[in-house]
C-alpha cells in the first residue's frame, strides 16, 4: 500500500478509537457523575483535534488522490464523521462538568437500570498481572465487562491479546451484583471500604 | 434535501426514558451500519442509515417535548435540561453516521479507507450469509444470547433485498444475511453456525 495512504489510515483508525473510547467514558462519566472521567473526555478532545488536523493535511496532500478532488474530499469528511462523534462526546461530558444532576431517567438509559459502571486500579500483587485479558476471564468470573483501561496517560479499548499491568486503571460496567467480584478478581484493596 | 419532504412534527405522548432510550440505540446502531455500508460498499445499507437519520430527528423532538411536559419545577428543569443536552448531543451522532452514509451514496472511494483501517481494529463488522441446514433456522436472534455466548452482535439481516433492523422477535430463515459486530474469533464461530459446518450452539 502507498505509504501516504497507510499513514492515512492509522490516523483513521486512531480517530476512530479514540472517539469511540471518549463516548464510552462520556457515558460512564454520567453514570458514575464523574467529573474526573468527563475532564478525561475533554481532554481527548484536544486529542482528537489534533489528529484530526493531522489527517486533513495528510488527505490534502496525498498524492494518491491527486486527480480526484471528490475522492479526496471523500476522505477529509469521513475524518469529519469521527471528528463529530467526539464532539458529541465532549457534550454529554459537559453535562457533568455543568454540575447538573444527572436526572435518573440517564443511568436507565445508559446501562439498563440494574447495571452499573465501576473502576478498579491492578495493585502490584494482582494474580492478574501478566495475563492477557483472555486469560483474565473478567465477564466469565464476574459478570462485568471492560469498556476501558487507562496505562499511564492512554486510554485504550480492550484487546483480548492485552496483557494487564500493575497500576492499569480498569473501568467496567455490568450488573451491580458483581462490583464485589470484580474488586475481589482485580484484587483492589479499597473494595472494602467501598461496601 | 426537498424541505417539503421533511416529515410534519405531531405530539405523541412517548416518556422521556423511551425517547431517549430509542435515540441512542438508534445512533449506536446507524454508526456500526455507516460503517457496515462503506466497509461492504452498499448504497443499500446507506440508504437504510439515511432513513434511520429522520427517524431519530423526529424522536428528538418528542424528547424535547415530553421533558417540557414533565417539567415541574426549577428543580426538575435543570435536571430535564441535562437529558436534552445528551439528547441533542445524540443527535449529533447519527448526524454523523447519516454524514457517512452521504458519501458513501455519492459513490465517494471512501471505501478503502475503511476498509484498511478496519484490517487494523479488534472489533470487526461481517457480512454471514446462513445456510439451509444451519442450526440458526428458525431460532430467535433475541432468544440465541449470541452477544453473552461467543461475544457477536448481529446488527441487522438481509432478506429478499430489504434490510431488517428490528431484530427482536426475527426469526432466523435461508439465504438470510446478517451484519455482525464482534472480535474476528467468535464472529468465525458465527460464520461456522450460520454456514452449517458447526451444528452446535454452545
Amino acid at each position: 500500500m502507498d505509504e501516504q495512504f497507510r499513514k492515512i489510515v492509522k490516523h483513521f483508525v486512531e480517530l476512530k478509537d479514540t472517539s469511540e473510547i471518549m463516548l464510552d467514558l462520556a457515558y460512564s462519566a454520567l453514570l458514575l457523575n464523574s467529573k474526573e472521567l468527563a475532564e478525561e473526555v475533554i481532554r481527548l478532545e484536544d486529542q482528537v483535534d489534533v489528529i484530526h488536523r493531522d489527517f486533513q493535511l495528510l488527505s490534502l496532500s496525498c498524492d494518491l488522490l491527486a486527480e480526484n478532488t471528490e475522492d479526496r474530499l471523500g476522505l477529509i469528511e469521513m475524518g469529519e464523521v469521527t471528528e463529530r462523534i467526539a464532539d458529541a462526546a465532549a457534550e454529554i461530558a459537559e453535562v457533568v462538568l455543568r454540575g447538573l444532576e444527572p436526572h435518573p431517567v440517564l443511568r436507565m438509559v445508559i446501562r439498563g437500570a440494574e447495571e452499573t459502571v465501576v473502576r478498579a486500579t491492578v495493585p502490584p500483587n494482582s494474580s492478574l498481572i501478566g495475563k492477557t485479558l483472555k486469560q483474565a476471564r473478567i465477564p466469565e468470573q464476574t459478570g462485568m465487562w471492560i469498556l476501558v483501561i487507562r496505562r499511564g496517560d492512554a486510554w485504550m479499548r480492550p484487546a483480548s491479546t492485552m496483557m494487564l499491568q500493575a497500576g492499569d486503571i480498569l473501568l467496567a460496567s455490568g450488573y451491580a451484583e458483581g462490583r464485589e467480584d470484580f474488586w475481589g478478581l482485580v484484587g483492589e484493596e479499597r473494595r472494602r471500604r467501598r461496601r | 434535501m426537498n424541505m417539503s419532504r421533511l416529515k410534519k412534527i405531531e405530539y405523541r405522548p412517548i416518556s422521556v426514558r423511551e425517547a431517549l432510550v430509542e435515540i441512542k440505540d438508534l445512533s449506536e446502531l446507524m454508526i456500526d451500519l455507516a460503517y457496515s455500508s462503506a466497509l461492504f460498499n452498499s448504497k443499500e445499507l446507506a440508504e437504510e442509515v439515511v432513513d434511520l437519520g429522520e427517524q431519530v430527528d423526529t424522536l428528538v423532538y418528542l424528547l424535547d417535548m415530553s421533558a417540557m411536559l414533565a417539567a415541574r419545577d426549577a428543580e426538575e428543569a435543570e435536571s430535564l435540561s441535562g437529558v436534552l443536552k445528551v439528547g441533542s448531543a445524540v443527535d449529533k451522532i447519527s448526524d454523523a453516521a447519516v454524514a457517512m452514509a452521504s458519501i458513501v451514496l455519492r459513490g465517494i472511494d471512501a471505501p478503502p479507507l475503511v476498509q484498511e483501517a478496519f484490517k487494523l481494529i479488534d472489533e470487526q463488522l461481517s457480512r454471514i450469509e446462513v445456510a439451509q441446514e444451519s442450526v440458526l433456522i428458525g431460532r430467535k436472534l433475541s432468544d440465541l444470547e449470541l452477544a453473552a455466548m461467543i461475544g457477536v452482535d448481529v446488527i441487522a439481516l438481509r432478506r429478499n433485498k430489504t434490510w431488517i433492523i428490528d431484530l427482536e422477535k426475527e426469526q432466523v430463515k435461508g439465504r438470510d444475511i446478517l451484519i455482525a459486530r464482534g472480535a474476528l474469533y467468535g464472529l468465525e464461530r458465527l460464520r461456522n453456525i450460520a454456514e452449517g459446518k458447526t451444528k452446535e450452539l454452545e
